[in-house]
């Protein structure tokens, strides 16, 4: 069932650790009618970016190491404007900071105003029970021409949803399952600014699965001997070593 | 070409591509990164110098080969140029490097609005350095305005920023937040800086000058200085010598002491944490904590002035229970008897006791008493965060930034003083609760959760900005 205003708003009242306690901070508003819908609430875009970057080589792989190769980051301070080109996808963070009780999901949409600029805010929009966050806001200019974005807009609307467990219970993987909170292991918590993914090498996600075999695509440098190019990522590293070490006759 | 022309031509031409060089620089920089404090207002004045700079170039050269040469005039406006701009060269580097990504912005922000609040510093501004030192710094200005008005005289579209201040923050430390708080002491430098080399100076900094030189007549002997025969014309000269280095020496030390309370005027004992963290990462060691060297005053002299001005403020009450090593050695340290601080010319030449025991005991309540003057308007309310303490970490406990859309204003000193005892003290209890078991020794993760404090204390500083400026707007109507 989609959260209703007035029980956004009265999530949002009391203790923090109060079972079922929403937060959203900061929201700038006066009247309610300013940020909230009937069953839904509106987020501002943050100040920081992370803008896709020409990579050192030819492919992107999602392994532990390459993530920090594909985005350069950017401030822009309030008051002023990032253009996003045509046909290109940026990522960006809401201004307000989200934690999802343990019976709450939620999901974050284009607003329809922004989304009829052809920005398109969002393309794996479900926030799970128990979040903590900026949520980090995939923008994508599908126009013909770019489009400014300023931090501290409303960009994207906020809807939650009730998380029902079997005739009104708790829901499994809530907050006593875990004796009382979520656990942040590997996974995205608590984060201000826009992150890129978090990976495992593949190698290691496919272990997982019985797979002992993985393809990787190496760039070694060539040496010229003997007449002809040897691939030194294609060499085998015995032969590398033994030839290194091999003492003279 | 008359004599000599062509060489000037040669300097001119020279002079004209290195100061082309730096304005574009300037302008490149404005135009790829954003910039806090003023590093815009900096670029934009070494833009215009530069244009400047370049018209006077070529209107002088111009003048020279239609026949009218004035060569040495153009020539020693050159020296001028070139000195000048050696200095501002040391700053543009830095200062393009200290951009928002660089440096903790919110802080530096807050910092900055903090200083219009401290009297006689309305209309100051922050320009940040980053620097290869391990160091917090404060680069002396009064020299780089000197020439710059030197400068002036024949640029006159290029007016240096008043009232500008240089503060340098080691590249490593520039986006953690704890340990950045040691900008306020630099801070302190700027206004002592300003302040007392005002024309005329401030009136709390002339009152300081009177009770220095009470402490150096109680110190040294006057008639000692006076020249009466061969063998006392010896010993004055050494005297004054002695006195001229003692003078030096009790400046340094009132200028450390009226630093270290005037960031403790404005974020309270949180400055006394970062010191300490600091301290700790350098090495002090016990004897060193002892030491008066000519250019500081021995850490545990510094920290005893700390707590006194903690218990002056009440604040101290509000830390005394804080279980943390910090809170301990702080403790400690102030609770040194003054006679056991020791004072050394150099590593091996004691000196004056009696100068030590003058400034202990004579000249650092009168320091004390000039801060809390200059800043009554920029000290923050220990009521506010009595209420406010226990909410604010109660939300890090919970995972969460500090919430400001609340009735009681979160204060962004009072999320500063919450967060580091939060940080100093309660990192193991959220670890405990958000993080696997076995983490708990973990160094990483450990890491991890220090980072994520520190995140989330700079987002609380960011949101109460937001919060305040969105309340201004709504009680003032827009502008």
């Amino acid at each position: 069932m989609v959260l209703s205003r007035y029980e956004i708003l009265s999530r949002m009242k009391g203790d923090i650790d109060r079972p079922g306690r929403l937060v959203i901070t900061p929201l700038l508003y006066k009247d309610e009618d300013d940020v909230f819908d009937a069953d839904s609430v509106d987020l501002r875009l943050g100040c920081h970016f992370l803008l896709p970057k020409a990579l050192d080589q030819p492919f992107f792989s999602p392994d532990k190491t390459s993530v920090s190769s594909l985005y350069v980051r950017a401030h822009i301070p309030m008051g002023h404007f990032l253009v996003v080109p045509a046909h290109q996808t940026i990522l960006g963070a809401t201004l307000e900071f989200i934690k999802l009780p343990e019976d709450v999901s939620g999901q974050v949409l284009t607003k329809s105003s922004v989304a009829r600029t052809f920005i398109v805010v969002e393309t794996a929009p479900w926030i799970h029970p128990e979040y903590r966050g900026c949520l980090t806001l995939e923008i994508a200019n599908v126009s013909n021409t770019p489009v400014l974005l300023y931090p501290g807009r409303r960009t994207c609307q906020l809807i939650l949803m009730n998380v029902g467990g079997q005739d009104g219970q708790q829901p499994p993987g809530a907050a006593a399952a875990h004796g009382g909170g979520v656990k942040s292991g590997t996974t995205y918590f608590g984060p201000v600014y826009p992150e890129g993914p978090k990976f495992k090498d593949p190698q290691d996600d496919l272990l997982d699965i019985g797979v002992t075999r993985v393809s990787t695509l190496r760039r070694g440098e060539l040496r010229r001997q003997k007449g002809r190019w040897i691939d030194e990522a294609c060499e085998p590293q015995d032969n590398r070593r033994a030839r290194r070490f091999r003492l003279p006759q | 070409m008359p004599t000599g022309l062509a060489d000037v031509l040669h300097d001119a031409s020279v002079l004209h591509r290195f100061v082309d060089f730096i304005g574009e620089y300037c302008r490149q920089q404005k135009r790829s990164q954003t910039y806090v404090g003023s590093a815009a207002v900096f670029f934009q004045y070494v833009e215009q110098l530069a244009a400047g700079i370049q018209d006077e170039l070529r209107r002088e050269m111009e003048r020279a080969t239609r026949g009218t040469p004035r060569l040495s005039t153009l020539r020693r406006n050159m020296r001028t140029y070139r000195g000048y701009l050696r200095l501002l060269h040391a700053l543009i580097k830095p200062a393009a490097d200290a951009h928002s990504l660089t440096i903790p912005g919110p802080l530096v922000d807050l910092a900055s609005q903090q200083l219009q609040k401290v009297d006689g510093m309305t209309g100051s501004r922050l320009l940040i350095l980053l620097t290869t030192e391990f160091i917090y710094f404060q680069r002396p200005h009064t020299d780089v305005k000197g020439q710059a008005r030197k400068v002036e005289e024949f640029i006159p579209g290029a007016s240096f920023p008043p009232k500008l201040g240089f503060i340098e923050i080691p590249y490593s430390q520039g986006p953690s937040f704890f340990t950045n708080l040691a900008i306020y002491h630099e801070i302190g430098h700027f206004v002592y800086e300003e302040l007392s080399n005002r024309n005329p100076p401030h009136a709390g900094f002339r009152s300081l000058a009177l009770v220095k030189d009470r402490c150096l007549k109680g110190t040294f002997n006057r008639r000692s200085l006076v020249h009466t025969g061969t063998h006392n014309a010896i010993r004055a000269g050494r005297n004054r010598q002695a006195l001229a280095l003692a003078e030096r020496m009790l400046e340094n030390w009132t200028q450390e002491i009226f630093c270290d309370l005037f960031a403790l005027r404005l974020i309270e004992p949180a400055f006394s944490f970062a010191l300490i963290e600091m301290i700790g990462m350098l090495g002090v060691s016990p004897t060193q904590l002892l030491r008066f060297d000519p250019d500081h005053p021995a850490p545990a002299c510094r920290f005893a002035q700390h707590v006194k001005l903690l218990q002056d403020d009440s604040w101290w009450s509000e830390i005394q229970g804080l279980q943390a090593e910090q809170r301990q050695f702080l403790q400690e340290s102030a609770s040194i008897p003054t006679r056991r601080y020791q004072f050394f010319v150099d590593e091996n030449h004691r000196g004056p006791r009696r100068l030590l025991d003058a400034f202990v005991t004579d000249l650092t309540p009168a320091i004390r008493e000039l801060v809390c003057q200059l800043t009554s308007r920029a000290a923050p309310s220990v009521e506010r965060f009595r209420r406010t303490r226990s909410d604010i970490q109660g939300s890090f406990r919970a995972g969460v930034v500090p919430l400001t859309d609340t009735s009681d204003r979160r204060d962004p000193v009072c999320i500063i003083n919450a967060a580091f005892c939060f940080y100093l003290t309660a990192v193991p209890d959220v670890i405990k609760r958000f993080e696997r078991a076995g983490n708990e020794n973990n160094v990483t993760v450990h890491c991890e959760w220090k980072d994520r404090v520190e995140m989330w204390t700079m987002k609380g500083i960011e949101d109460s900005q937001v919060m305040q400026r969105y309340k201004d707007v709504r009680r003032n109507g827009p502008f």
